[in-house]
């Protein structure tokens, strides 16, 4: 499910690439012919939104509930602040462990666009960077005691099977004051769907600086940072729906122009 | 430009291999978990000389009945959800009157421990450790008795080597017979 999720995004994020390619060059001749048209001037103001995978998901998986908003504000004409906050109550059900974290979490940070818009349009194309802070509980359900209780070596005509039943014990331990901080690779997109509605969606590459475990358990899952590898790496994405409320208008500068023609 | 699709391309490669490879989704066979009680077998009348116990067939009471062969030492599991596991040990020695015949002993083994469980991984979840009760006067440990239909001991005698049960490095117990 996840996984085909993700491949449709990667698709979408492909079939946007594939579009801006050509792009540059009609500009730049249009320009030299034609005598200066009024540069429409830029739009900034602050963006919120909602993450719609995490209401999805929330909707259609038992074990989980989670909700992720999202905000940018534009500082330059290609520079935005960005945070994430968000609240997370998932129940892992692995082969030998169950368990449910929850907590909240907030990622502070910039987007970058890469995107050159033709007229006024505010689509975006985006590399960024966040610090990620998270603050959660994990309760130990239940587990399975792992045990080979085969006896007797493996012989061609005979494998030998486990002597004794596996036994599960229902934990129902809580861990509780735990935290995690780490840092993003943001990657996305967004498209203005309609006046100031804006849809998203963006990849994530995380790198766990420091997290608090829990005494004779492990941090599986963070809120945020998402399943935690053997490694310090994860993964994340969203697919934001967010309205874009104007606050003020600024022309193009000069210096923004000469630095668009030279690319 | 390029470069920045680049950037995002590989960042979603990545991500990708990241998403597809679980490798740690599967319990390792090296990776130590719930250990079993290792246990040779010595000579009664040398204590220092490994003796091999001939067809040894092992078995918990009510449940199926495995042939180890003739082996000088054994792993049994411990019942990790209770603190006592009685053990049946067959000894079938070669009868000397009638050869191809078997004359076959068993002895009841019961090992009583304390349990603790420790941590190992995602895909291992848990496993336990076993600290063997201290033998005394009153409540010995392990005990032997026989089954009710004999009235012979084959063990002579045995030693707690390592009351702790920790790993599968070293012997737990020493049976003489």
């Amino acid at each position: 499910m996840l996984r085909s999720i993700f491949s449709f995004l990667l698709l979408l994020s492909f079939s946007a690439f594939s579009q801006t390619g050509s792009k540059p060059l009609p500009v730049a001749t249009v320009k030299d012919t034609l005598a200066p048209v009024p540069v429409p001037a830029d739009r900034y103001g602050l963006r919120v939104g909602i993450d719609a995978y995490r209401l999805a998901r929330s909707f259609f998986d038992d074990g989980y509930r989670g909700i992720e908003l999202v905000g940018d504000y534009r500082l330059t004409k290609k520079i935005y602040a960005a945070a994430e906050l968000g609240n997370l109550k998932y129940t892992v059900d692995d082969t030998q462990l169950n368990f449910t974290t929850s907590g909240s979490y907030l990622k502070v940070g910039f987007d970058y666009n890469a995107y050159t818009n033709w007229l006024d349009m505010e689509n975006m194309i985006y590399i960024g960077a966040r610090y990620g802070f998270a603050n959660f509980s994990q309760r130990l359900n239940s587990y399975k005691v792992y045990q080979n209780s085969t006896i007797g070596n493996a012989t061609p005509t005979n494998t030998p099977t486990n002597y004794l039943d596996e036994v599960t014990v229902q934990a129902d331990r809580n861990y509780s004051g735990l935290s995690a901080h780490w840092l993003e690779l943001v990657g996305g997109a967004k498209a203005e769907l309609f006046d100031n509605l804006f849809l998203g969606v963006s990849v994530r590459l995380n790198v766990l600086i420091t997290d608090k475990k829990p005494a004779d358990f492990d941090n599986l899952y963070i809120p945020g940072f998402n399943r935690t590898y053997d490694g310090n790496f994860g993964v994340g994405l969203n697919y934001t729906l967010s309205y874009f409320i104007p606050l003020y208008k600024k022309q193009a500068t000069k210096a923004d122009d000469k630095k668009e023609a030279k690319k | 430009m390029k470069r920045l699709i680049g950037s995002v391309t590989l960042l979603l490669l990545i991500c990708c291999y990241l998403w597809s490879c679980e490798k740690d989704d599967l319990c390792p066979d090296s990776t130590p978990t719930t250990p079993s009680l290792i246990i040779r077998f010595y000579n009664a009348d040398n204590h220092a000389a490994l003796k091999k116990v001939d067809n040894l067939k092992v078995f918990m009471e009510g449940s199926d009945t495995i042939t180890l062969g003739t082996v000088d030492s054994i792993a049994l599991p411990l019942r990790t959800d209770v603190t006592a596991t009685r053990w049946a040990l067959q000894y079938n020695r070669a009868s000397s009157s009638t050869p191809g015949t078997f004359i076959s002993d068993t002895d009841i083994i019961e090992f009583k421990y304390t349990t603790r469980e420790a941590y190992v991984s995602r895909a291992c979840g848990y496993k336990v450790m076993f600290t063997l009760d201290e033998g005394t006067n009153a409540n010995p440990n392990p005990v032997v008795t026989d089954v009710p239909e004999e009235t012979h001991l084959w063990i002579d005698e045995f030693t707690i080597e390592n009351k702790n049960i920790e790993n599968e490095n070293k012997a737990h117990v020493k049976i003489y017979f």
